[in-house]
């Protein structure tokens, strides 16, 4: 390439310069681009649910399900989606399998360095590049959904829902590592991942809001399916953020959530150190 | 420079003129945002793989392909399986042209890939020949009898039903020959088969190429980077660098034009006598009690008794210069210049 | 035909071999795929909870809706039991010189890359519709008419068609982007259009989306004509969607032969 231009003189090298500039700031946007059309890809699931759910909406001349309105369901898909931004940890469990599987988990036995502190170093940086483009795609379909939205809660509910969103993070980052760690004792943990997933699919919230499950019995006396799932992890991961936002969860019922939810990050923290520190201990016995 | 074997008295199964192939590299910046990057706006340049070749071949020749990685051996090889389009020229093999790839050519031919497997890797090779006769729509007795002669020519009537994954190199190379001889080819293309392999699997395989090749007359073109074979196999070496053919003919004749050297070695009493030997003025190497000199063709007749003469001198060898040596010497003084590059962006 | 027949039986029968090898994972992938469905069929369940009805009027109620679901999962099962897996596999073949060794021999290229592998386990997903659309039609009332029977085949193997040729349009698209991990993402977001009934799509948003998922690229009618013939019979002059997906389905069929040929003729001119 230079040698084309080395007889042009200053206002040629200028005029390259130029060029490469303008190629670096459309190459950046190029990519910004189709990232932000990957992205939008993902809320077309939601376009065929908010779809499904406006024909049940039709046939019944309701006002509601289980407490949603149309718009309320629309605005929760959203609100879930962004939570699943946060809680999802793709690839962390099952790359934590491979390197225990394949050895290369050993150079963390070595150094001096935690390995889940790093792994969770890594995972926040991960995110952090995520949000960063992401934020385009994601902010373009809120402001373009806006008026499903109901007003804005106040500034101690939105607090709460920041902080569900942080804790969120971190249930999902914990319970999917201590989950990869479960690859000292099981060779395979492809099956575990898959029933993981199968349960979050469905419990987490995702698919339709919890409060739906309220009018499934259980067989336990006065116990619904919903109170059951409130004691389990999983639907911290995505229906309770956004249910905080959408004022359906108040009061003593949101103070008990919030507990609930940080106890599971205690404890699968819990769990993830433990799991680490017999796994290696175990490793180091019997060798990889 | 595109004089015909020795044995192309009929009809040439293989012509080709000024074929060329050019082809366009797109530039992969390192990272994540490379790929994606890449979608509307990358750089590339344009590398001539290859840049008019002549070759005419006869029916029955064994040929080999020589040349340093990257210099258009497996692109020719491709063009004439017609697995890719040429840029310019014309080729013919077996009378059609290969990349309008009609069945009947197809049919006729076999290209054999050292380096890729085309059995399934799973499943023991006799599924892979059933699939095989299947494709190549071979009538069931020719078939049986074809394979069953193959497999009793390399010796692995036992491995045709293990699991090819749990076959060694050797015998899985073994194996993909039996399947690409399967339909009897009257052209065979082998890139590269022996590559990898311990020197009784190379031995196995140039006999059985020997003799498959003797008995039916195939026309063989063969690639490769070990002299063992050019040596077992060809009678004819064809020498391509950097997308041009440098070289066409015997091998006698490559080892004629470029072998202006023999080599001595000579193991020595006594240490002292290096020095004596050092003086003769001959490019020489001392290894310990062993001297080997270059020693120009032409003079070694008169230069041999006078060494033999000094003291100290135990033991004598003479031998021509390694076969690898002199290609390589080829493949040196067949680059005249870099390929073009063109900087282009799309 | 005849031998492309015996060629794909070979291929069918060695799949079946090494899927008995290794029985293991065999299992493991049938159950996967099975939980997968099940969870759709929970929430399917979860949502008749609320209505009897999908959409105003539409007659997509509890029984029919899964004589739909069930008509999608048979549908669905064949195309990823067939053509999925060989499909997916054709970057790595790009990558590693396997398609070199398809195109030397003496068969046409599409059928080898489309066919050459056979997931049975995805069948599972198959059978159990075939259970469920028997248990929804017998808990319809009213048998369909034997028209609706004869047609139905024809429209699974229609709705099969148009699937067929829009990953084969996909795997084009890969043989020159040299990477394949969007495949299976593009390829589930387009067809999540089809699993629902093309009713919903109504209103001043699902018109336009109706309108582009029938007439450009017809994956609405993949489930929707066929399970309407055999769960909801049709009325009188309603044939022309029989009508129109067996055309959508040849004019899908040749689209995808040429984009295919396109790319190949594309990657050959281009590598070296």
């Amino acid at each position: 390439m230079s040698g084309r231009l080395d007889g042009g003189g200053p206002l040629a090298s200028m005029r390259a310069w130029w060029t490469m500039l303008a190629i670096c700031l459309e190459e950046r946007l190029v990519y910004r681009g189709d990232f932000a059309l990957g992205t939008l890809m993902r809320f077309l699931p939601m376009v065929t649910q908010v779809f499904l759910w406006t024909a049940v909406f039709a046939a019944t001349s309701r006002r509601d399900v289980a407490g949603y309105s149309r718009n309320d369901i629309v605005a929760y898909y959203l609100l879930a989606m962004l939570t699943r931004a946060f809680s999802s940890m793709p690839g962390l469990s099952t790359g934590i399998a491979r390197s225990i599987r394949d050895g290369s988990v050993k150079k963390y036995l070595v150094q001096p360095v935690d390995y889940v502190s790093f792994l969770l170093a890594a995972r926040i940086a991960h995110k952090l590049v995520y949000y960063a483009v992401a934020i385009l795609p994601f902010g373009g379909v809120f402001i373009a959904c806006r008026g499903f939205f109901p007003p804005p809660p106040d500034a101690t509910t939105m607090s709460i829902f920041v902080l569900s969103l942080v804790l969120s993070f971190l249930l999902g980052f914990f319970m999917e590592a201590t989950l990869g760690m479960i690859g000292f004792w099981v060779l395979e943990v492809s099956s575990l991942v898959f029933a993981y997933m199968l349960v979050q699919y469905l419990l987490s919230g995702h698919m339709f809001p919890i409060d739906m499950l309220a009018g499934i019995p259980t067989g336990l006396p006065g116990t619904s399916l919903a109170d059951v799932v409130r004691w389990l992890p999983f639907e911290y991961t995505a229906y309770f953020p956004a249910a905080v936002w959408l004022g359906k969860i108040r009061g003593p019922d949101l103070v008990r959530a919030l507990a609930i939810e940080a106890a599971w990050v205690v404890v699968m923290a819990i769990a993830c150190r433990v799991a680490w520190k017999r796994g290696t201990r175990r490793y180091a016995a019997f060798g990889g | 420079m595109h004089n015909s074997g020795p044995s192309s008295v009929a009809a040439p199964v293989i012509e080709v003129a000024g074929l060329a192939k050019e082809y366009r590299v797109y530039d992969k910046p390192e990272g994540l945002w490379a790929s994606v990057r890449g979608l509307l706006h990358r750089t590339s340049r344009v590398v001539e793989a290859l840049r008019g070749v002549n070759l005419t071949v006869g029916r029955g020749e064994f040929v080999a392909l020589l040349g340093p990685n990257g210099a258009g051996k497996t692109t020719f090889l491709k063009l004439l399986s017609g697995i890719i389009t040429p840029s310019r020229g014309t080729a013919r093999v077996l009378g059609h042209v290969p990349w309008e790839r009609a069945d009947d050519f197809r049919r006729r031919f076999a290209l054999v890939m050292g380096q890729r497997n085309q059995l399934w890797w799973d499943l023991p090779a006799a599924e892979s020949f059933r699939l095989h006769k299947e494709i190549y729509r071979l009538d069931a007795a020719r078939f049986e009898r074809t394979r069953d002669e193959l497999v009793d020519l390399l010796g692995v009537k036992k491995l045709v039903l293990q699991p090819v994954r749990e076959l060694s190199l050797g015998e899985r190379m073994k194996l993909e020959l039996v399947a690409a001889l399967l339909h009897e080819p009257e052209v065979l293309f082998l890139d590269e088969p022996t590559i990898g392999l311990d020197v009784v699997a190379q031995h196995t395989i140039h006999e059985f190429l020997r003799h498959v090749q003797a008995e039916r007359r195939t026309t063989v073109i063969l690639t490769t980077h070990y002299m063992k074979d050019v040596a077992a196999l060809c009678e004819r070496v064809v020498v391509i660098t950097h997308g041009d053919i440098v070289h066409d003919g015997p091998l006698a004749e490559i080892v004629d034009r470029f072998t202006t050297h023999k080599i001595v070695t000579l193991d020595l009493d006594d240490p002292s006598a290096t020095a004596r030997i050092e003086r003769c003025g001959f490019p020489c190497e001392v290894r310990g009690p062993r001297v080997v000199l270059r020693i120009d063709r032409q003079r070694i007749a008169d230069v041999l008794p006078e060494i033999l003469r000094s003291d100290g001198v135990r033991d004598v060898s003479v031998e021509d210069v390694p076969l690898e040596e002199i290609v390589a010497e080829l493949f040196r003084s067949g680059a005249p210049e870099r390929r073009a590059v063109v900087e282009t962006a799309r | 035909m005849g031998r492309y027949l015996a060629i794909f039986l070979t291929f069918a029968r060695a799949c079946l071999v090494r899927d008995m090898t290794f029985r293991a994972n065999f299992i493991l992938e049938s159950v996967t795929s099975l939980g997968w469905m099940s969870m759709n069929l929970a929430f399917y369940m979860l949502v008749f909870q609320f209505t009897p009805e999908i959409g105003k009027g539409t007659g997509w109620t509890r029984e029919p809706f899964f004589a739909f679901v069930a008509t999608g999962l048979i549908i669905n099962s064949i195309v990823q039991a067939f053509f999925m897996p060989s499909a997916e596999e054709l970057t790595e073949m790009v990558r590693t010189g396997g398609l070199d060794a398809v195109l030397v021999q003496p068969l046409d290229a599409q059928f080898l890359l489309s066919m050459h592998r056979v997931d049975y386990s995805s069948l599972a997903n198959g059978a159990v519709g075939v259970g469920l659309l028997a248990w929804a039609l017998a808990r319809m009332g009213h048998a369909p008419p034997p028209v609706a029977w004869l047609l139905y085949p024809l429209l699974l193997l229609c709705g099969v068609a148009i699937l067929y040729a829009l990953v084969i349009v996909l795997a084009a698209a890969t043989i020159h982007m040299g990477r394949n991990q969007s495949l299976y993402d593009f390829w589930f977001y387009m067809t999540n259009f089809s699993r629902y009934p093309a009713e919903i799509y109504a209103g001043p948003w699902g018109g336009p989306i109706r309108a582009l998922f029938t007439f450009v690229l017809p994956i609405l009618l993949v489930v929707n004509v066929p399970a309407r013939v055999i769960a909801r019979p049709l009325a009188g002059g309603a044939w022309w969607p029989v009508a129109g997906v067996v055309a959508a389905a040849l004019a899908a069929l040749v689209v995808s032969r040429v984009v295919f040929q396109r790319s190949l003729a594309k990657y050959r001119s281009a590598s070296s």
